[in-house]
């Protein structure tokens, strides 16, 4: 089952002086339950993609489909709204909140969706054993390993139960070691849960792992491979 | 949670939120302790007022207040006094006879009002029995009847007890009427003006020489339980005065009336001065802390927060700043003002020029209770003004750019 359906996308940053063309005419699609890694050199498009299927930036031209809902049609406050219900996000900083428990932003989301106590309870309890921080529960950011903090972000991003998960570059700032320990931990969650995972990325590592491999160049598909 | 965020996001740059903060509690301190201040003053003002001249309702013959005539006088006024005295809530009644003199005295002359009172009854009335810094109140000690003057018109005439002065004025008839008076007293009010305008003899002293009916009066000075009951005891002395001229002290000392009406617009008007100037700091503050949250704000624009929800966050850190500076400050303020409450300031040093106005040298600040609510939605309003502009400024991050800020 289709997950995302995108056709003939566009998007063009118009600067003072020159125009970029970052996304340049891509079509492709995303299964359910697929561990896919977008690749490419630096300015090849990679972020721009996954921004332009998060809802987080507008296209150009073309349509992005998630679930049969073009999103390219909701409005502002209704896409806001999707993305909360739809798409969970890792960023490649983490991006927590320094002043909530790795317990409470995970939990965040699910306060935001109006999910009742005992729920969320139980579900954030659920996917930081998940991460394997549950005896981390009550830390802060601040008191957290870049590892570990990606590993909130991941828990964060299930909390809501999306459709899939958008990672841009989840494993830049992290070392060898809390690489591994988080590609195990998407790869296992994807495996057991059918939770759908695109990344960009240039790491290796997350390619070696990754069952499709799309490959960007200049804002166009110059390859994609199924292992 | 969005409150709970918003309470942690205040401290997370401590020095920062402290020193606003202060900035906040210092600002109300001195408005509140300004507002306090001068709510004494004026309050002394009052007190003095009505308690040395005024009392809280007066009752005259019509025009009497307009034309100071010894004809436009209430008949059987001692009577009407006894009756209004045993009204509920009416504290005293004093009838009084007044009379425009002309003084003469052995080093100068002067113009003035003479109080013709019945000394034990002006006692319940009025406090210039306890201002005495001289001699007796209204005792007769020689042959002449007794006069009470002003210490400001006893310098200016050299008086001193026991001196005798002539008192000239306009009889019940029209002629001119003499007679002299030994000072058997002075006093000494806070309000030096009253002091050299004002002389007080016995009623049947100044009866006789005005030649008015024997229970003919110009004044009935009411003193009520409090002063704010007098628009409401009005009523029922004018039902039973008739047709006489009921008035307030407000109605009769308008200048007064104005002070007390308008000394909250005015405090709050200072307040909003003070609050305003904070205004500026709060928004730099507020901005600093968004700006600083760029990537934040963007993950949770991303993660589907909305508009109004991140709004209402910053509104929110920016109302719970400002309050806890304006709760600290008022706390402060209505501390402070209780201290110098029960411990008066001490403002000798500027005691003539207080004088003049009719004001005490001693100020006990006032905190006006009623503001209380007032302020502190003045403070949330600060709060909420201030916030505005760093809100909208959050809001017109782009997410997909505010993600990868560094």
């Amino acid at each position: 089952m289709k997950i995302i359906e995108i056709k003939n996308l566009h998007k063009v940053y118009n600067g003072s002086s020159v125009s970029v063309h970052a996304v340049n005419g891509i079509n492709m699609s995303v299964e359910e339950g697929e561990f896919t890694a977008i690749v490419g050199p630096s300015g090849s498009g990679k972020t721009t993609l996954l921004n332009v299927i998060g809802g987080l930036d507008d296209a150009t031209e073309g349509s992005v489909e998630i679930d049969g809902v073009k999103i390219n049609d909701l409005s502002s406050r209704k896409l806001t709204d999707f993305r909360m219900k739809n798409i969970g996000f890792v960023f490649q900083a983490y991006n927590l909140i320094p002043v909530l428990t790795a317990k409470e932003n995970v939990e965040f989301i699910m306060h935001l969706q109006g999910r009742k106590k005992a729920d969320r309870d139980a579900r954030t309890s659920e996917l930081l054993k998940a991460v394997g921080l549950g005896e981390m529960m009550d830390r802060r950011p601040s008191k957290l390993s870049g590892g570990q903090q990606q590993r909130v972000a991941v828990a964060r991003a299930l909390a809501s139960k999306p459709k899939f998960v958008l990672a841009d570059e989840p494993t830049a700032n992290l070392d060898s070691h809390s690489t591994e320990n988080l590609l195990d931990i998407m790869e296992q969650l994807n495996k057991e849960e059918k939770i759908t995972f695109l990344f960009s990325t240039h790491d290796q590592r997350v390619v070696n792992k990754a069952r499709r491999v799309i490959t960007i160049e200049d804002g166009k598909i110059i390859s994609d491979e199924r292992k | 949670m969005i409150l709970s965020i918003a309470w942690r996001n205040v401290w997370r740059s401590k020095t920062r939120s402290i020193v606003m903060i202060a900035a906040i509690a210092l600002g109300l301190f001195a408005g509140i302790f300004m507002m306090a201040f001068m709510n004494g003053m004026y309050n002394s003002r009052i007190e003095s007022a009505t308690k040395s001249e005024l009392s809280h309702i007066q009752v005259h013959a019509p025009g009497f207040l307009d034309n100071t005539e010894s004809e436009l006088f209430i008949p059987d006024g001692f009577a009407l006094a006894e009756k209004i005295a045993a009204l509920d809530s009416v504290e005293a009644a004093s009838p009084r006879l007044i009379a425009e003199p002309f003084i003469m005295a052995a080093h100068g002359t002067g113009g003035g009002k003479m109080l013709g009172i019945d000394p034990e009854k002006e006692k319940q009335v009025t406090d210039i029995w306890e201002h005495l810094v001289d001699g007796t109140y209204l005792e007769k000690t020689s042959r002449m009847p007794p006069v009470l003057v002003g210490k400001k018109l006893a310098d200016k005439l050299r008086l001193k007890v026991g001196t005798k002065i002539n008192v000239q004025l306009v009889d019940f008839n029209g002629d001119l009427s003499s007679k002299g008076y030994r000072v058997a007293g002075i006093y000494k009010t806070v309000n030096t003006g009253f002091d050299e305008m004002h002389l007080f003899v016995n009623i049947n002293d100044l009866q006789s020489q005005i030649g008015i009916q024997p229970d003919a009066v110009h004044e009935i000075a009411i003193l009520l339980k409090d002063n704010s009951y007098a628009p409401l005891v009005k009523p029922s002395v004018q039902k039973i005065a008739k047709a006489l001229d009921v008035q307030t002290w407000k109605e009769l000392s308008p200048e007064m009336s104005l002070i007390t009406d308008s000394m909250d617009q005015y405090m709050y008007i200072f307040i909003l001065i003070i609050l305003f100037a904070l205004c500026f700091g709060i928004i730099n503050t507020m901005l600093m802390a968004v700006l600083e949250r760029v990537k934040e704000i963007g993950m949770l624009m991303a993660v589907g927060m909305n508009n109004r929800k991140i709004f209402n966050m910053i509104i929110l850190e920016s109302i719970m700043l400002t309050l806890t500076g304006g709760v600290v400050g008022i706390l402060l303020g209505i501390g402070i003002s209780r201290i110098f409450e029960n411990h008066p300031i001490n403002l000798s040093a500027f005691a003539q020029g207080l004088e003049q106005y009719g004001m005490s040298t001693e100020i006990a600040t006032v905190f006006p209770s009623h503001s209380l609510g007032i302020l502190i939605a003045l403070v949330v309003l600060t709060g909420l003004i201030s916030a505005i502009y760093p809100a909208r400024k959050a809001l017109k991050l782009n997410p997909a750019e505010a993600t990868r800020t560094d």
